[in-house]
């Protein structure tokens, strides 16, 4: 019995029989699932960015090309939709970020635009006037200091439910207070036929306080199986809850699997997946971009690589046993997660076509593979790395780096590099940088202060990168700002405690006990007394990647820093700010991302990197952007609600914009 | 992938089994010869390293040694029964290493994938293809200036950067160092991004690494982990005491090794409590995690006398005396002179030594206690200038110093290197910016000077017949003078694009050992034959500058000191023996 399809894919009797591979001796394997739609799904009839990403590859690509260079600068502002959770819920807001990408349903779920708040209320708006359609409110449980946040929903349909009946079109919500929904994506009502009246709860008799184990990214679903990861308070505690990827069946919430990236390991935790994952439906592999063991600064306790920890792990959608993985960190020392969700291509180079995974990580860089089989596309070398000083620890002795592309951004700061508005600031990071530990990229941070750089803020991050068409060129928006770390022996008198960031984005220094650690770490951006980042700007930029020819095409500084001071300046600073949320690209040449700390949207020319038209938002839109076509009008939709780690105010919105109407 | 190579190493303990000689043989059950076997030991002795990770001053550790034989012609290798638990890998040239915790009696050999196999080849072979657009001088400057160090075509460096990222790296090490001109880093970044590239895009121009000839399985290679992934066993000395001495240039200690037992026991240098970290010469790691470099510890030499050890101190203006009985250290202050670079002795009881940054060549008369410094010629006024000013410019604060930004002539750096005294009491000294050797009568102090008719003379040594031996850094070449007719005689080395730091020898059986520091090998010339004999070493990313020979049976040591260490397999230096087996 084939139930599930997106729209339009044509379901084949199943039984075909699925290839299995590498099976790991450890991964905890629940239940198979019996009834398995293995028909390759059909994609002409998609709708315009039916998935968080785009496509379940997360290529960030629209084909739409309606706006295109030569338009751009008339686009407008179409509509603004506010959610309500400004009022709704007051001073909690500060504890946000928005991220959420909407989708876009299908004719026959209703066609409706929709997105979920941090809170995880699910909106529905009609796409054209983006006037709300119906509302689903988990009504989440909202205790505990963790931040709140929703990238995105899922959708799939039921074909083994007439049609017209409720929730044979559905949509698939993982929330902070660790619950997975399903909602008719008709209205938004919960469906019965799902978990405990539409609701599994993924704590299981584990238990924790709401947000240690929570959910931020769009679950997956693909042929009748649903996934989710988690994200896991990671570095406040030496053994966090595990990040265990757990699959349902979509159409009941029955367990089908689940996996345990540190494979059991008994002295850590976490490992979770909270970027968002993606899927080959074809081949019927999941793919997982795996974040550190706990706790992300100390490793005495973990003593060897820690697999499958920040990997980019192949399952086998059916059953989650492992096709082949790749380690892009050994034993992290530096919260150096796998951010971003693995961008599926084809690529064709030297007259190969081969099926491709393209994982961007922290560090900046991009690892290329064979995604059938694992095999690096290009050249991944071994490279010495500096050993820890803490007693104790291990440190694996080299890291793997691609031969190509080139890093994103450039690792190394010496004192001679020090940058600074004035003579004084900069003597003064120049004598910060001279007194740091610093071998580069992956100098365990010692008790010593030591240079993280790039630090946990990437590098690349969730926003991930956005492939234009074909060609093979990915864009990146790329964090540039050094931060510096220290390992402070913990007083006897300090209580535990964790902080509401998880990355000193906006400037400060957070310090954080690691619980059944001996030490707390303090962690700050490198800065100069002025506020002013040590490193030279540009602080975010964009980079233009030829994944196939391994180079890198152009980069450009992303955002204006004018309004980071003090005082906001009358006039742009394009020095690049900090930057969170991705960016997209469409066939019209255009790249559109928002992400800075400058409240805007911008468009750039995907082959020059030339800015084309901003739009200045309300807040900073710290999410990804995406673009549909509706009714024969070509629309551009982020969402723009501020980022907590940002500090720089909260917001409800959603913008959408287009080309003005004709006549 | 890593759960390929899972599979792998069940495919091969499926195609092994335990025994105490292991037959290598390839996938067609053919034997495999010169398959490098590298026994390790599983556990590691208990070490006091209380001193910033480091053995304290008057310590006793010791060593796990490391022994690697290689198969003979039937694939066979077997290794002395030990009573310990070990660790093997099993590496040939075209084949994927494997790994064991207990020696099988037989193996077979997985083929390497084209991909691997290329990605295997050492720095060399992939140096060699690097034209520099052409310029070959552009390239000789740059194998000069940025080829001390580490190996420049390790994947480490092959990786594709942008120009700006090259120009980083460039800037970054001529501040650790180097010397490579300003108006070159933008071409050289510019040809390494291009020629990189296209050698990725090409790699079918690489050119094979030579062959692992059959001589190997009549060897043995040892070695002694010692220090950490910051150490740099820069220099060491075989003492007639049966201890070798090596230095850790970077921590000031001397490590006095017992090859018998593997234990060594480490000794401190002293410096004054008013003393900077690097010495008079100013840090230029500040950002390392680790440094102890107050004094420095370059070079060694032992007195014939007494068998006490003379160190230079690069750091500091002074010469170091080492008590080998008392254990204790004696400073020499030096009047003149900076840069204390390579020592020797001669059997009047004189100290030689190189003063690289003021050009001289300085000795210590140790009967009076007195030192004498020779000055090497300047090539002209600029350069006289330079070098008279220095006493000035070292009178100025470390972080105020001005430093002239280098040309390819290295104008005021003459930088006399090696030194050498040979059998009638003559020293010769090499400069190596200036491109001539010097030698120095000390009987009636006379210089001569004598142009190198190639580039780069880093080190040199005499042999029993006083005939120089010199090598061609930037040249790649071995070279040959004779006094006696005045005559160079240069020498093709037996790997291509070698950059050979330094050389010594055999007097006694008339061997020139060679760096192999881009091709991970020693190379050992037969003076009588001219022929070569290669050595792979047991690590890749060895990089090697002295070579001590054995008088008793030949066997030579010498000591990673790749910079930095941790960039090496293993990420800890090691000093390494290499005898001959069956006598």
């Amino acid at each position: 019995m084939c139930r599930f399809r997106v729209n339009g894919a044509q379901c084949a009797p199943y039984g075909i029989a699925i290839r299995r591979r590498v099976r790991t001796a450890r991964h905890y394997l629940i239940l198979l699932p019996a009834l398995i739609c293995v028909t390759p799904w059909a994609t002409a009839e998609q709708p315009d960015w039916l998935y968080y990403g785009g496509d379940q590859g997360g290529r960030h690509y629209s084909s739409a090309d309606q706006i295109n260079r030569d338009n751009v600068v008339d686009l407008e502002v179409a509509w603004i939709h506010r959610s309500g959770d400004m009022q709704r819920y007051g001073d909690e807001m500060e504890k946000t970020s928005t991220q959420s990408t909407p989708i876009l349903l299908p004719p026959a779920a209703g066609e409706s635009l929709v997105y979920c708040t941090p809170f995880n209320r699910v909106i529905a708006l009609d796409p054209g006037s983006g006037e709300q359609r119906w509302e689903f409110d988990p009504q989440i449980d909202r205790r505990g200091d963790r931040p709140f946040r929703c990238r995105g929903v899922s959708y799939a349909e039921d074909t083994s439910i007439a049609r017209g009946q409720a929730c044979r079109h559905r949509l698939f919500l993982g929330t902070h207070d660790r619950s997975l929904w399903a909602v008719d994506a008709i209205n938004g009502t919960p469906c019965k036929q799902f978990g405990d009246n539409g609701r599994v709860r993924l704590y299981g008799e584990e238990g924790h306080v709401p947000g240690d184990v929570s959910n931020s990214s769009a679950p997956v679903v693909a042929k009748g199986v649903i996934v989710v990861g988690s994200t896991v308070i990671d570095f406040a505690r030496s053994k966090t809850p595990r990040g265990t990827v757990k699959a349902f069946n979509a159409s009941t919430g029955a367990p089908l699997w689940q996996f345990d990236p540190l494979l059991g390991h008994p002295d850590s935790g976490s490992a979770n997946v909270w970027a968002p994952m993606s899927v080959d439906e074809a081949n019927g592999l999941l793919f997982l971009p795996t974040s550190a063991a706990s706790p992300d600064y100390y490793g005495v306790d973990r003593p060897d690589d820690g697999l499958y920890a920040n990997s980019v792990v192949a399952l086998d959608l059916f059953n989650g046993e492992v096709r082949w993985y790749f380690q892009h960190v050994r034993h992290d020392l530096w919260d150096y997660d796998t951010p971003a969700q693995p961008i599926l291509f084809q690529w064709r180079r030297g007259g190969d076509s081969v099926p491709a995974l393209a994982q961007l990580t922290k560090q900046g860089f991009i690892f290329v593979f064979n995604r059938l089989t694992g095999k690096p596309l290009w050249e991944i070398t071994e490279q010495p790395v500096p050993p820890s000083q803490i007693p104790g620890e291990y440190t694996a002795p080299t890291q793997p780096k691609p031969i190509a592309p080139p890093q994103l951004l450039d690792p190394f700061l010496m004192p001679e590099d020090a940058w600074g508005l004035t003579p004084w600031d900069r003597g003064n990071c120049r004598k910060q940088l001279a007194s740091m530990h610093n071998l580069g990229l992956f100098t365990p941070t010692s008790e010593t202060l030591t240079l993280m750089y790039p630090g946990s803020l990437g590098g690349a991050n969730w926003g991930g990168g956005a492939l234009a068409g074909d060609s093979g060129v990915l864009l990146v928006n790329v964090n540039n700002v050094a931060f510096s770390g220290q390992l402070i022996p913990t007083p006897a008198e300090i209580e535990s405690g964790s902080s509401k960031f998880d990355h000193p984005a906006a400037g400060h220094r957070m310090r954080i006990t690691m619980d059944g650690t001996p030490y707390d770490i303090e962690i700050g951006s490198l800065q100069s007394p002025l506020g002013i980042p040590c490193n030279p700007p540009p602080w975010g930029k964009l980079v233009a990647v030829d994944l196939q020819g391994g180079i890198i095409l152009w980069e450009r500084a992303l955002g204006s820093v004018h309004e980071m001071g003090p005082v906001t300046a009358p006039f742009d600073i394009e020095w690049g700010t900090p930057n969170l949320g991705g960016g997209i690209a469409t066939a019209g040449g255009l790249f559109f991302i928002g992400a800075t700390m400058d409240r805007r949207i911008r468009a750039f020319d995907v082959d020059s990197g030339d800015t084309l038209w901003q739009y200045t938002l309300p807040v900073d839109a710290t999410a990804t952007p995406m673009t549909y076509r509706y009714r024969g009008r070509q629309y551009l939709v982020i969402n723009a609600g501020g980022h907590h780690m940002f500090s720089r105010g909260q917001g409800d919105y959603v913008y959408a914009f287009a080309l003005p109407e004709e006549g | 992938m890593r759960i390929h190579s899972f599979w792998l190493g069940l495919l091969l303990v499926a195609q092994t089994s335990l025994g105490d000689t292991l037959t290598i043989s390839n996938q067609q059950g053919q034997p495999l010869a010169q398959v490098m076997v590298t026994r390790t030991p599983l556990e590691v002795p208990a070490a006091d390293l209380s001193d910033d990770g480091y053995t304290p001053h008057g310590m006793t550790n010791t060593s796990p040694t490391v022994v690697t034989r290689f198969s003979d012609a039937a694939g066979k290798v077997s290794f002395d029964a030990s009573g310990q638990d070990h660790r093997y890998r099993v590496r040939a040239q075209g084949y994927v290493d494997a790994y064991f915790d207990q020696l099988p009696e037989t193996l077979v050999m997985q083929p390497m994938s084209p991909e691997q196999h290329i990605a295997s080849y050492p720095s060399n072979v992939w140096l060699s293809q690097l034209s520099f657009g052409g310029d070959e001088e552009l390239k000789k400057t740059f194998q000069l200036n940025c080829a001390f160090c580490h190996q420049q075509a390790s994947p480490f460096m092959r990786n594709e950067r942008t120009e700006e990222q090259w120009i980083s790296v460039i800037e970054r090490m001529n501040t650790y160092g180097a010397r490579l001109p300003e108006d070159d880093h933008a071409p050289v970044a510019r040809l390494m991004q291009e020629e990189y590239r296209e050698l990725r895009e090409n790699p079918d121009r690489v050119p094979l690494p030579r062959s692992w000839e059959d001589h190997l399985s009549g060897i043995e290679m040892t070695e002694w982990p010692i220090g950490d992934g910051f150490s740099q066993m820069h220099d060491f000395l075989l003492h007639p005491n049966g201890y070798i001495y090596i230095g850790d240039n970077l921590f000031d200690r001397i490590y006095e090794l017992d090859p018998d037992t593997g234990r060594y026991t480490v000794y401190k240098v002293p410096h004054d409590p008013d003393m900077s970290l690097g010495g008079i010469m100013g840090n230029r790691f500040k950002v390392f995690p680790k440094m102890y470099n107050y004094m420095g510890v370059h070079s060694f030499a032992y007195s014939k006398k007494d068998g006490n050890i003379f160190i230079t101190p690069s750091m500091q203006q002074a010469l170091l005396e080492f008590d080998v009985e008392t254990k204790k250290f004696i400073v020499h202050d030096m009047p003149e002179g900076f840069y204390p670079h390579t020592i020797r002795t001669d059997d009047q009881d004189r100290v030689w030594f190189t003063l690289a940054l003021s050009s001289q060549v300085a000795m210590f008369n140790r009967e009076t206690g007195k030192f004498k410094t020779y000055d090497l010629p300047a090539r002209g006024f600029m350069e006289w200038l330079t070098l008279k000013s220095l006493p000035v410019l070292f009178s100025i604060d470390a972080e105020k110093r001005p430093t002239p930004s280098p040309d390819r002539e290295s104008t005021g750096l003459p930088m006399p290197y090696g030194i050498d005294v040979a059998p009638d009491g003559t020293v010769w000294a090499a400069r190596l910016y200036a491109n001539d050797i010097a030698r120095i009568d000390p009987e009636t102090d006379e210089i001569t000077m004598i142009d190198f008719p190639y580039n780069g003379p880093r080190r040199l040594r005499v042999d029993a017949d006083g005939n120089i031996w010199i090598v061609a850094f930037q040249d790649s070449l071995l070279v040959k003078y004779d006094p006696a007719t005045e005559a160079f005689t240069h020498y093709e080395l037996p790997v291509v694009n070698e950059l050979p730091y330094a050389l010594n020898v055999d007097r006694q059986r008339g061997v020139v050992w060679v760096n192999g520091n881009q091709s991970d090998t020693i190379l050992g010339f037969d003076i009588d034959s001219e022929s070569w004999k290669v050595y792979p070493m047991p690590r890749q990313r060895f990089f090697t500058r002295d070579i001590e020979i054995s008088e008793e049976d030949g066997a030579i040591y010498t000591t990673n000191s790749h910079f930095p260490t941790w960039q090496s397999e293993g990420g800890v230096p090691t000093l390494l023996r290499i005898t001959p087996l069956g006598g």
